[in-house]
């Protein structure tokens, strides 16, 4: 389990502190799916990229987030090294198009076998295959360059990536904005049969709370940097307690023609 | 605004403008001016030189001591106007010796007597090849000049009597090969570098905002002539032609600066062009074209606001490309020699022997200035461009 | 035929390609559509759809490649130079894009003046300007301090596309058409905008709405055209198009879209595939 704890992030700019996320705490189980649902500037991205450690370095970090026992914020270079990837992987925010375009995909995913793993050749080609499966892309696809890809498949292939070391905890921030409609339910459907099937840990962070009420166990809601409300989706619609959780849900309902 | 008036660059930049503009006031001596003998060596090195001097003898001062501790001078001139009560000598008292330099009477004397001058050398009984100014000067101590009545009566004396002693060392910064002290031309200097430097890109600029954003805009033939003329503008190298110009035009100040322009317009209209490609797709624009707006006020009110910051980075740059240039023109002998600039600073320090001579302050001083002043507009370009791009500055993305 | 605002009949918009051995492609096949006064319709489809081709070239940005499309009674592909340009007055457009919208050294209240003072002239200024704070009041932007800041500086993504809808609406056309226009908002302030936009439209002003949401369609507008690949696969109340659609793809985008109510309405959440083809 990760074990969130009165997490604080703060941006340090020459000429003001920006507040980013303000006492958050959350936990991501083994086996269940998280979501992190606010506004752009609600601090849900910041929140995620603390796990990893992977703020930019002008940021201030007070807090704890624990990793079974071990505190991820405390640890030396290289030991959290041997967590990343291995442990806790990341889809960022845009993945797709951060694919290097002069190389295929199945070298991405090499890439990062041979980095984190000591693994022989033709290990390395099954593990490549499996992923790709795994993410719902035909593995002829890892001879593929990016540019070939639509933007679903891209989002495939990144989570392939982050599958490749066969981690406990998927941390996914918007991996389906900038997709279709369809492909982002069949994105989402992959992601939760994934998890499931693997028994991960899987933090979804999203602006859009209908799509997160899809696949989640439970729902963090964060507004101006602070975690406003915790639930299970039907907790969250039918009993919303914080004011902006309830406005949030009014105004959904009503678009869907449903009134409470 | 308030960071560049706390930045370094923009403080000294106002601090050399204020005292190019201060200095032809302050100086009582044109820069032109012969103050002592070519080549002097700054005060501050070989101590050993004695400073070139003026001592004055007037009305009430009568006698006046000189603290020797030098070598002898190279030249000495004596000369007054004056009307004595009583009849006097005007006397040079070494520490051993007495020289008695001249006779005055009683009434107006006016003389004017030179170092060299043979009767002079008679009178003080050395030979005709004797160096004067090494006789007189030829011990280190204290020296008294002064005015020494035959009788005791105390003299009156109305006028002034100079005592011009010519030695090794002069000024802040010495003196070049025709006496004009490198200091005040250093100070005069700065005006043309600046001048030219600005101007130069300011008219170069403009010509490129200009033909950038019609080019770029129309599109089509305008675009294509436009730009093959910038090509051809481009392949042509600037040295000789300036040579050539230079000779036709004559070389004043104004002719440099129109040249210097004419053939550095065209980075900027490349630049201004590319940006108005881009620019001019935007959906507003197209937006306002399908409105009707006139093509001026789009250029005007849009596409020139936003090209300007981009501009502004490109003229701080580009100063220091002009002075430059301007520097090595003149250095090269194709400037005007009646203006004072760092660069003809250079050329005739390297024309007339500075290097032989081991003058270096002649040579640092305007080569430091030109890098100084490039660096100044390098640092104010760079102010610029991070205001265009704050990430440049290292501050975080809002 | 003066109260028609927008008639399109068969346009088909054919881009061809640069590279000889490729063919080009059909942005738009056959589009008819007739818009009258006070009317709405929501075109619904994804990117490649061809939705935002159809508003380019119903404002005669682009020319079809066949058939025609003629605005308050006028063919836009006939018409002079200067008519084209009286018509385009009459409508105004929000671009998908709220980041190439708006001109990015004008403050925000400068942004949506514009317009106005480009059709009235410099001495409509007070007027122009009392407009455009009243619109902005509206749309949600109030504060002094934004009104004047620079739009590249002061503004999020959300107040943006509400700057650049309030400075399509500053010359009151009788034609709007919006291009996604919520897609940057949050739940509260998009049925905010909606009910702007249909306040306008009870007034008497026509609009097309181009979203991917079926919902917001329903919200937006009362009739909707769905767009698969350039051509019309469905069109019929937006209403109906969320509880009875016919076509496949209709089907396939009503079953996607997630909603809460969907969410709490299942009983497990990994049996979503059951979910594909119930509405």
């Amino acid at each position: 389990m990760i074990q969130i704890i009165d997490l604080s992030i703060t941006y340090i700019t020459p000429s003001k502190s920006v507040f980013a996320v303000n006492n958050a705490s959350l936990s991501i189980p083994k086996g269940e799916i998280i979501g992190l649902v606010g506004e752009s500037g609600s601090g849900k991205s910041s929140l995620l990229m603390a796990i990893p450690r992977l703020l930019p370095s002008n940021t201030e970090v007070s807090g704890a987030i624990l990793l079974d026992d071990l505190d991820i914020l405390s640890l030396k270079k290289d030991t959290l090294n041997t967590i990343r990837w291995k442990e806790i992987a990341l889809i960022p925010q845009g993945a797709m198009n951060s694919f290097t375009p002069v190389l295929t995909i199945g070298k991405h995913i090499e890439e990062v076998l041979t980095f984190h793993m000591e693994l022989p050749p033709h290990a390395i080609k099954q593990r490549c295959e499996r992923v790709m499966k795994e993410a719902g892309l035909d593995a002829s696809y890892l001879n593929r360059y990016p540019h070939e890809l639509s933007g679903g498949q891209k989002q495939r292939a990144a989570i392939a990536t982050a599958l490749a070391c066969n981690p406990t905890f998927l941390l996914a921030d918007e991996p389906t904005t900038a997709l279709d409609v369809i492909t982002q339910r069949e994105i989402v459907e992959t992601l939760a049969t994934l998890t499931k099937e693997k028994d991960m840990g899987l933090l979804f962070v999203t602006h859009d709370l209908p799509l997160a009420a899809q696949i989640c166990d439970k729902i963090a809601v964060m507004h101006e940097g602070e975690i406003v409300e915790k639930g299970s989706p039907e907790e969250i619609v039918k009993n919303p307690h914080h004011e902006h959780t309830k406005q949030l849900v009014k105004a959904l309902l009503h678009l869907e023609g449903e009134e409470i | 605004m308030m960071s560049l008036f706390r930045r370094w660059s923009f403080l000294l930049l106002l601090f050399i403008a204020v005292l190019s503009i201060l200095a032809p006031f302050s100086l009582s001596v044109s820069p032109n001016q012969e103050v002592a003998p070519p080549f002097s060596t700054p005060l501050w090195l070989k101590r050993n030189l004695p400073p070139t001097m003026k001592i004055t003898l007037s009305e009430n001062i009568l006698k006046k001591n000189i603290a020797w501790p030098y070598n002898p001078p190279t030249q000495i001139h004596l000369s007054g106007e004056i009307t004595l009560s009583v009849p006097s000598a005007l006397v040079l008292e070494t520490p051993t010796q007495k020289f008695v330099l001249h006779h005055l009477t009683v009434g107006k004397n006016t003389f004017d007597i030179d170092g060299r001058d043979l009767s002079f050398k008679q009178r003080l009984n050395f030979s005709p090849f004797a160096q004067i100014p090494s006789e007189l000067f030829s011990e280190k101590g204290e020296y008294i000049f002064r005015v020494e009545p035959d009788f005791s009566a105390p003299p009156e004396m109305r006028g002034t009597i100079t005592f011009d002693i010519k030695g090794g060392r002069w000024g802040l910064l010495g003196t070049d090969q025709r006496g004009r002290d490198i200091f005040s031309l250093f100070i005069a200097g700065i005006r043309v570098s600046l001048i030219v430097g600005i101007s130069a890109t300011l008219l170069a600029s403009l010509l490129g905002l200009f033909f950038g954003l019609i080019s770029g805009y129309a599109g089509g033939w305008t675009d294509t002539i436009i730009m093959r003329g910038v090509d051809i503008l481009l392949s042509i190298p600037i040295l000789p032609i300036l040579m050539v110009l230079a000779a036709y035009w004559g070389k004043g100040l104004w002719q440099l600066v129109l040249i210097l322009s004419l053939f550095s317009w065209m980075g900027t209209a490349r630049t201004v062009r590319a940006m108005t490609l881009s620019l001019r797709d935007s959906s507003y624009i197209e937006g306002l074209r399908g409105l009707g707006a006139p093509t001026f006020y789009i250029l005007w009110r849009h596409l020139l606001p936003e090209t300007l910051p981009l501009l502004l980075a490109n003229i701080a740059l580009g100063v220091p490309g002009a002075i430059l240039a301007e520097a090595g023109i003149s250095f090269l002998g194709l400037s005007d020699p009646r203006i004072i600039s760092w660069g003809r600073m250079l050329h005739e320090a390297h024309s007339f022997g500075a290097f032989t001579r081991g003058a270096w302050w002649m040579l640092l001083p305007p080569g430091l200035g030109i890098t100084l002043l490039c660096l100044i507009f390098l640092d104010l370009g760079k102010f610029l461009e991070e205001q265009i791009d704050p990430q440049l500055k290292g501050a975080l993305k809002q | 035929m003066t109260n028609t605002i927008l008639t399109a009949n068969k346009v088909s918009l054919f881009y061809p390609s640069r590279d000889p051995k490729m063919e080009g492609i059909w942005a738009l096949k056959d589009i008819s559509l007739i818009l009258k006064q006070g009317e709405s319709l929501a075109l619904i489809g994804e990117s490649g759809s061809g939705k935002t081709s159809l508003l380019r070239v119903i404002l005669g940005l682009i020319q079809s490649t066949s058939g025609y499309v003629e605005l308050f009674g006028e063919n836009i592909n006939t018409c002079t130079h200067h008519s084209l340009i009286e018509l385009r007055r009459k409508c105004g457009y929000v671009p998908q894009d709220p980041y190439g919208s708006l001109p990015p050294t004008l403050s925000v209240i400068d942004a949506v003046a514009e317009p106005w003072l480009i059709v009235y002239g410099r001495k409509s200024r007070l007027d122009a300007y009392s407009k455009a704070r009243h619109l902005l009041h509206t749309l949600g932007i109030t504060e002094e301090r934004l009104l004047f800041s620079q739009v590249r500086f002061g503004l999020s993504g959300g107040q943006r596309q509400r700057v650049a809808i309030a400075r399509a609406l500053i010359l009151e056309p009788r034609l709007l058409l919006c291009d996604e226009p919520t897609s940057m908002q949050d739940a509260s302030t998009r049925s905010e905008i909606i009910e702007v936009l249909n306040k306008r439209v009870k007034e008497g002003m026509s609009m097309i709405f181009v979203t991917h949401d079926l919902y917001l369609a329903r919200a937006a507008a009362s009739h909707g055209m769905v767009l698969l690949k350039g051509e019309c696969c469905e069109e019929n109340s937006t209403k109906t198009l969320l509880t009875a659609p016919q076509h496949n793809y209709t089907k396939a985008l009503v079953a996607a879209l997630p909603t809460l109510s969907s969410a709490i309405q299942r009983d497990s959440r990994t049996n979503l595939l059951h979910n594909l083809y119930t509405p």
